[in-house]
């Protein structure tokens, strides 16, 4: 089924390394749309994704440093790349080590512009 | 709070010249809308250059923004204009610790409370007098050191603050101070304890291998966080400007210090 997010994901996913992009619920987690590359169930993929944002969140208000723009979790095969503040919608990719982050941030930046 | 920013708009869309300014951007700032906040607070600052609580909002927002070297500038102003303001001295005592100036830190903070300035300014004069009692931090055993001054000597950029959380989120050692010498240090641990779990589970559950850090950007900062020995949990904080790349170099060293200090723990 394709919704009005689904060039946006598609678009993602086709950066060099990304594997999965989605775009969840950070209140309920709760996956809205998503382009996954690879086997993965991608209601929990959302779920956990929606939650680390969540908490990067409440971590960032309680050091009064505003709302957190774009989150990065790094690991030793993989990254997770994450953007918000559009609402509750946040924008996650799923990539490989080798991927471009910077290139990966631009883009979600620009996808979450085109977020209303 | 919603309908008094509109009032508050409106008045100064009414009379720009209007001090209801001081209101609105303190409101706004607590509200987290710093950029706007800080826009405003100027504007009023140009109409009105020689009211001492229009350059200490200014200073206060610019400190939200991780600008020590505004907000320094600020209220030096302020000083010249008021030199008995308490809230001046508070802010040049707070950015003087937070840059390891604790002599100035200790001045600015003593003059505070002798003009009245209160609980909160006695409480983080005890933390200066504190941390500023022995030499320098490598020449000492690591034992000895004091945990709130574990990464002082590594933080010294306008800025940059540092933390060591046990695995429940309570502080094992570093300083998180806000603008006034309050220690934030065991709120943000709070809110980031059980992080350290989450994380696990997403890399299991991606099968993407062991988490190395976690970066999250913010309109005026960078934080960033790693795991550390004894399933402790680094988190390290700086300006926006700060480029990465010496972020991730501030977070090594920093996990360099709290390894050699838990050794030296779990040996005393």
């Amino acid at each position: 089924m394709s919704t009005p997010f689904t060039p946006m994901l598609e678009a993602l996913s086709r950066q060099r390394g990304v594997r999965a992009s989605l775009i969840v619920s950070e209140d309920d987690g709760l996956m809205i749309d998503s382009s996954l590359r690879f086997g993965q169930e991608g209601e929990r993929v959302a779920a956990l994704a929606a939650s680390l944002y969540r908490k990067a969140r409440l971590s960032a208000s309680a050091a009064r440093l505003g709302a957190v723009a774009f989150l990065q979790l790094d690991a030793e095969r993989g990254r997770i790349c994450a953007v918000g503040g559009r609402g509750d919608l946040v924008i996650v990719v799923v990539a490989e080590p080798a991927a471009n982050v910077g290139l990966i941030r631009v883009e979600l930046l620009r996808a979450l512009e085109s977020v209303t | 709070m919603a309908d008094d920013i509109r009032r508050w708009s409106d008045e100064l869309a009414r009379d720009p010249a209007s001090l209801v300014f001081l209101q609105l951007s303190e409101a706004l700032r607590r509200q987290g809308q710093l950029e706007v906040a800080f826009k405003i607070a100027l504007r009023g600052l140009e109409r009105h250059p020689r009211h001492a609580e229009a350059h200490d909002l200014v200073a206060r927002i610019a400190v939200d923004r991780r600008d020590f070297g505004r907000a320094m500038e600020e209220w030096e102003t302020v000083l010249r204009i008021m030199p008995d303001h308490v809230g001046a001295m508070k802010g040049l005592g707070y950015i003087s610790f937070q840059q390891g100036r604790f002599s100035e830190a200790e001045t600015f903070l003593g003059r505070a409370a002798a003009e009245g300035g209160g609980p909160d300014v006695t409480a983080a004069l005890e933390t200066v007098r504190r941390s500023s009692g022995g030499i320098r931090m490598p020449q000492q055993e690591q034992r000895d050191i004091d945990p709130q001054r574990l990464f002082a000597d590594l933080l010294l950029d306008d800025g940059q603050t540092a933390l060591l959380l046990d695995a429940s989120g309570y502080v094992l050692g570093g300083l998180y101070l806000d603008s006034s010498g309050a220690d934030l240090g065991e709120e943000i641990g709070a809110q980031l304890s059980g992080i350290s779990d989450e994380v696990v589970r997403a890399t299991r559950h991606l099968d993407i291998g062991e988490w190395k850090s976690i970066v999250f950007e913010t309109p005026v900062a960078v934080i960033a966080m790693a795991p550390a020995v004894d399933a402790t949990l680094l988190v390290v904080a700086a300006s926006k400007a700060t480029p990465l790349g010496l972020l991730r170099r501030l977070l090594d060293r920093c996990a360099e210090r709290a390894a050699a200090w838990l050794s030296a723990e779990r040996g005393s």
